[in-house]
């Protein structure tokens, strides 16, 4: 969807900025960092719908940096783009909780499809956590105050 | 892939390159001298030491036996004359004259001295005068006159003698045993003769077989009784007598020897001289019958020690040849599998290797798709541009993105090949899923003008295995199949399938297309190996087909012969190694969420 955030993380600087420039002008805003520690940082400061995720980097590899990510507890999709060989990789992304994953070199098209599937997912879980929220809210009205958290937060309750 | 040798191949042969057929002849050679040496050698000298000990031995033995029965033989005669001589004596000295002229007396003498034997043909009285006073015997000798004989001048002169042969009044030859004894103032004669009948029994009354004779000769070599084969009685002998000494003398007599007169034979020969009269007793016989005994032994045992020989040898070249033939296998199984080691190696480094430059490829590619799709979306942007420019620009674009999907197929082939995923195991049942991948292809075999038999065994059991896996293998090897007619108006693929006893199932897919050059046979299954021309392959579809094989744990055998056809023999194991089903489970437990269709995306890309 059109305004949808992407945060790119990608190790390849040239890549990271061409994907930036292509999906900026299909209407996206695009944020890019380059290594795993960054993009942490990045989702704990903003939020992103979509972190499109290479497994390959320097310092924190794509597996790790994804199981950071789950661990902050976001309503972001992640979208595993990988040049690397390995499918035992992408399955394990995959088994972490990864929404999709796409293979380089890649069409923009494709790629722009499993955006767009993954905002689909992270938005019907959004919805659906606002259902239950609110339904909460209706049960006891004191749950109220968790209504904007986030879902670390509803865990702990 | 081009194919024009004659000489039939397969990339099995492993005849073990450097140890050739000679390699293997030299070895056998070896192992036969060597062993032969060793017990041929001592069993034959063994042998001919014993044949030489013993025959000497028996042969010594046989030659004093001989020695000792002339001896005995010698006595004999000798004791024959002195007692038929003592006869005589003992009549002259206890009878007189007068009373031995009496013809009835005379008679009865000579009956007595005979004693029933015949060994006296005649007996005679004779006085000094030489005239015979009696005689008994079968001639009408009594009015001859002896006075002028040798004999009886010798006979009164000595007392005593023995006589030689000779024909006399009579005309036959004979010898007589005389003795003279004084009465009063006269002599008189007692005169036996011997009868040459007897007597010659008597001589050769001695074993001397069928080839042997016995003979007594005088002083002047005249036979003093008929020899067997030599001569008659009273010739001269061609015998020399002149060693006329004591004993016996014993002769080897080979063959053609001057000493034998017509007689060619290798001869034993004994002589003695008899004490009185002075005759030499000689006994001859054919070495080879003397011998006959020994001469039978000694061929038995050589016969033996040959045969043993020859069994020896017939037993270390049947022995040496299994031997060299069991090493000869050993080496070829060691090579096969040395070979196997070899290529599953080269497969493995260069698996590593392909996995890591499809990825180091993969995102410089990911870019260049990038800077392309930049340009693309700039010239949509720019509606000012120059309409020459931009259909170039587009044009150069296209062929970015042509260029990039070859290369983006290489690296996926390249994963491929070296891939460790994981994917599904089921039972598998070869025959439908054949028939599966041969209606896929039959278009594109058609438009080739290639057919497809199969003969597909009835009943296959199925097989453990990972379908996709195989899909690819069959598409792979079947493509293959059909670009090896290339250049031929028509052709066909057969497939066959069969279960090999109860380990797994075979597959064979054979083309009639052009071969596979011997020496190109052992590079086939090797990483971008090709002989397609640049662009038609990668030389990469055969590496996949073995890597497949291999990790089903399967193998795959190749036969080709240029002109004439490539034959691949697949073989799949009922089940696959635990290993890889171990692996192949994980992803059913672990990922049920995952659908199929993303593996087979990803993989099959």
């Amino acid at each position: 969807m059109r305004g949808s955030t992407i945060l790119l993380v990608d190790d390849e600087k040239v890549f990271t900025s061409n994907m930036s420039k292509l999906l900026t002008s299909r209407g996206y805003r695009v944020s890019a960092v380059n290594d795993g520690d960054s993009a942490i940082r990045a989702l704990q400061e903003n939020s992103y719908d979509v972190v499109v995720l290479d497994l390959k980097m320097p310092g924190m590899d794509g597996i790790t940096t994804l199981k950071e990510v789950k661990k902050l507890g976001l309503f972001t999709e992640t979208l595993i783009l990988t040049g690397h060989g390995s499918i035992d990789t992408a399955l394990d992304a995959l088994k972490l909780g990864a929404y999709d994953y796409l293979t380089k070199p890649c069409e923009i098209d494709d790629l722009v499809e499993k955006i767009e599937g993954a905002w689909k997912k992270k938005d019907r879980e959004e919805q659906r956590d606002m259902q239950q929220k609110i339904q909460k809210v209706v049960e006891s009205p004191s749950a109220a105050f968790t209504l904007f958290g986030r879902k670390k937060d509803k865990k702990k309750a | 892939m081009r194919r024009n040798d004659k000489r039939p191949t397969h990339i099995n042969k492993s005849n073990g390159e450097g140890k050739g057929k000679p390699y293997y002849a030299r070895l056998y050679r070896r192992f036969v001298w060597t062993t032969l040496t060793c017990s041929l050698a001592p069993l034959l000298l063994v042998g001919w030491g014993i044949y030489a000990h013993y025959s000497a031995f028996a042969r010594d033995k046989m030659l004093n036996s001989f020695r000792t029965q002339v001896d005995n033989h010698r006595k004999m005669i000798e004791l024959f004359l002195k007692e038929h001589r003592s006869r005589l004596q003992l009549i002259a000295e206890t009878q007189s004259v007068d009373f031995l002229q009496r013809q009835r007396n005379l008679e009865n003498a000579f009956r007595i001295i005979n004693q029933g034997e015949d060994s006296f043909t005649d007996l005679g009285v004779i006085d000094e005068n030489g005239r015979h006073l009696a005689y008994v015997g079968p001639y009408h000798l009594i009015d001859k006159n002896y006075s002028q004989a040798f004999w009886f001048k010798t006979v009164m002169d000595k007392g005593i003698y023995i006589s030689d042969m000779f024909l006399g009044f009579r005309k036959v030859p004979h010898f007589i045993i005389a003795v003279s004894r004084p009465e009063g103032n006269h002599k008189w004669i007692l005169r036996g003769t011997i009868n040459t009948e007897a007597f010659r029994s008597l001589v050769e009354k001695v074993r001397i077989g069928r080839t042997g004779e016995v003979f007594l000769l005088n002083e002047q070599g005249i036979f003093q009784t008929s020899p067997r084969f030599s001569g008659h009685i009273m010739e001269k002998a061609a015998f020399p007598v002149k060693n006329a000494h004591a004993g016996i003398q014993v002769h080897d007599l080979k063959a053609g020897n001057e000493d034998t007169e017509h007689r060619f034979p290798r001869q034993i020969l004994a002589r003695v001289w008899l004490e009185e009269p002075r005759w030499m007793l000689v006994v001859k016989q054919d070495y080879a019958e003397a011998f006959e005994e020994m001469n039978h032994a000694n061929i038995i045992t050589l016969i033996f020690i040959h045969l043993s020989a020859l069994i020896l040898l017939f037993a270390t070249l049947l022995s040496t040849r299994y031997m060299v033939n069991v090493i000869k296998k050993r080496d070829q199984e060691a090579d096969h599998l040395n070979r196997q080691l070899l290529q599953t190696g080269k497969m493995a480094s260069v698996g590593e290797l392909s996995a890591g430059v499809a990825h180091e490829i993969n995102n410089p590619l990911a870019i260049i798709l990038t800077e392309r799709q930049i340009l693309l979306d700039s010239v949509a942007q720019t509606p000012s541009l120059d309409r020459e420019f931009k259909d170039q620009l587009l044009a150069s674009l296209s062929q970015i993105d042509t260029q990039v999907h070859r290369c983006k197929h290489l690296t996926q082939n390249l994963l491929r090949f070296s891939r460790r995923t994981k994917s599904v195991v089921e039972p598998v049942s070869i025959n439908p899923f054949l028939e599966e991948v041969v209606e896929l292809m039959e278009r594109e075999a058609g438009a080739n003008g290639i057919r497809f038999l199969t003969e597909l065994e009835e009943n296959l059991p199925s097989i453990l295995s990972d379908p996709s896996q195989l899909q690819q293998l069959f598409l792979n090897l079947i493509t293959n199949a059909i670009d090896a007619h290339d250049g031929k108006p028509y052709g066909r693929v057969r497939i066959h399938t069969r279960a090999r006893n109860d380990s797994g199932v075979e597959a064979v897919i054979a083309d009639a297309g052009c071969g596979i050059r011997p020496e190109h046979l052992d590079k086939i299954f090797d990483p971008f190996f090709t002989t397609k021309s640049v662009g038609k392959g990668t030389g990469l579809g055969l590496s996949i087909c073995y890597a497949i094989v291999r990790r089903l744990g399967g193998t795959i055998e190749v036969e080709s012969e240029p002109g004439t056809g490539t034959t691949f023999t697949l073989f799949f194991p009922f089940k696959p190694p635990q290993d890889l089903e171990g692996r192949l489970r994980e992803p059913e437990n672990d990922t049920g969420g995952i659908p199929d269709e993303r593996i087979d995306h990803t993989v099959g890309g």
